[in-house]
């Protein structure tokens, strides 16, 4: 699968760039966090769960982040493990460009998604990315306009 | 097999209860869903509380020009009741295209509903029509149930009793079914309704089922195909997969649209 997308989040680079980096601001925001820590200076582990309509999974995943350009760009690879339900695994560039007060976010996915949730689930994969990238997004403006307290939805 | 506890309730307060006490409940309304996720391994709940025993949940009455359909009413049922084609008959003609005959005598409106995938046909039924579906709590107008992709107004532990249809002048529902599911790769439900014309798009967005703004606002200047002549739909906010891409559902939309207002006559 692959997927581009463009987020404006009204906040300086700077304090975007902080934001992406900090596992209390990714466990805040990544919609099913339940867990998320830091392994290694730029390495990070996750559990999330899913839900979309009546499937349920638990993903267990570790991230990298390589290529970093602070604070301009960098890569996200990585892999996830969801049991029976089946894994995702690939990389997302990301890139943050000033514009104003704001800064811009583009980003661009490239993942392999394997196992049942692929076979029975390929018509819903690419509308249930965006929509999680989305609600992450939508999280990730709150999570800075309040200054970072709190555990988003 | 592992295991899942079987409650089938006799009353909405016995499957509220039932539901509250589970660890992790889910309401089963016909199951063709919910059983062939849980056979895949991708949902295991502990506790299955059956709904379709409960007073009043079968069932189709007609009084004047409102129909009610009862929530554990099968596809089945819907597609062969007389009573109902010759009021809405749309309904029929919808319910006889879902599935296949397994999933037809087993599935149920109210379950499709609470589903809400965003290729069922029964959304766009209720969204078209203008529907009201009816719940345990209070009653749901269409334009504000459907929430997007498997998300509805319904609240945690809330059941739908029944779905109550107004009579439309006229109504046709076209689909063009992937020939593997027969979910529809998109379907379009047409309708000449006392407020004016509605069209209710399923298969193709990718947040759920959604009313083609456009083409009403075209069929407002006359119930008729040629109307629909230079109207489109955007393909932006389409859904795009292996089966076909953004552009083409696009192109169905208008297509099927135009079929549907010829057959509605």
């Amino acid at each position: 699968m692959d997927m581009t997308g463009e987020f404006r989040i009204s906040a300086p680079r700077d304090v975007v760039w902080q934001a992406l980096n900090s596992p209390d601001a990714l466990r805040a925001c990544i919609p099913g966090c339940e867990a998320l820590e830091k392994t290694s200076d730029n390495g990070f582990s996750a559990t999330v769960m899913q839900k979309i309509g009546p499937v349920k999974a638990r993903f267990n995943g570790e991230v990298q982040l390589e290529n970093i350009n602070a604070p301009e760009s960098y890569t996200i690879r990585g892999e996830g493990k969801g049991g029976v339900a089946g894994f995702a695994k690939g990389g997302a560039d990301v890139r943050l460009a000033e514009d104003g007060g704001d800064t811009v976010l583009t980003y661009t996915v490239n993942a392999q998604i394997g196992g049942k949730l692929a076979a029975l689930g390929s018509r819903l994969i690419e509308s249930t990315s965006k929509k999680l990238a989305a609600k992450f997004f939508e999280n990730f403006q709150t999570y800075i306009t309040e200054g970072g307290a709190g555990r988003m939805s | 097999m592992y295991q899942t506890k079987y409650h089938k309730a006799a009353s909405f307060d016995d499957a509220v209860a039932a539901l509250g006490a589970a660890e992790d409940g889910k309401y089963l309304a016909g199951g063709q869903t919910l059983l062939a996720t849980m056979k895949q391994r991708l949902a295991a709940p502990t506790d299955l509380v059956d709904l379709r025993g409960i007073d009043g949940m079968v069932g189709i009455s007609v009084d004047g020009d409102s129909v009610t359909i009862g929530a554990a009413t099968t596809h089945a049922e819907v597609a062969s009741n007389a009573a109902l084609r010759a009021v809405i008959p749309v309904l029929c003609d919808l319910a006889v295209l879902i599935g296949d005959p397994a999933v037809r005598h087993m599935g149920t409106i109210g379950g499709s509903l609470a589903n809400n995938d965003p290729a069922a046909d029964y959304p766009a039924a209720v969204l078209g029509l203008n529907g009201t579906v009816i719940t345990n709590q209070r009653e749901i107008p269409a334009d504000e149930y459907f929430e997007g992709l498997f998300t509805t107004a319904l609240d945690e532990g809330e059941i739908i009793k029944a779905v109550r249809f107004p009579k439309p002048r006229r109504a046709a529902y076209q689909k063009f079914p992937n020939p593997a599911s027969r979910f529809a790769l998109v379907g379009v439900l047409v309708a000449d309704t006392g407020d004016g014309p509605r069209v209710a798009v399923t298969g193709a967005g990718s947040d759920g089922v959604f009313r083609a703004e456009a083409l009403e606002e075209a069929l407002a200047g006359g119930f008729s195909a040629a109307s629909l002549e230079g109207a489109s739909v955007d393909s932006d906010g389409l859904m795009g997969d292996i089966h076909a891409t953004p552009e083409y559902r696009a192109h169905l939309i208008g297509v099927l649209a135009r079929r549907g207002v010829a057959a509605a006559g």
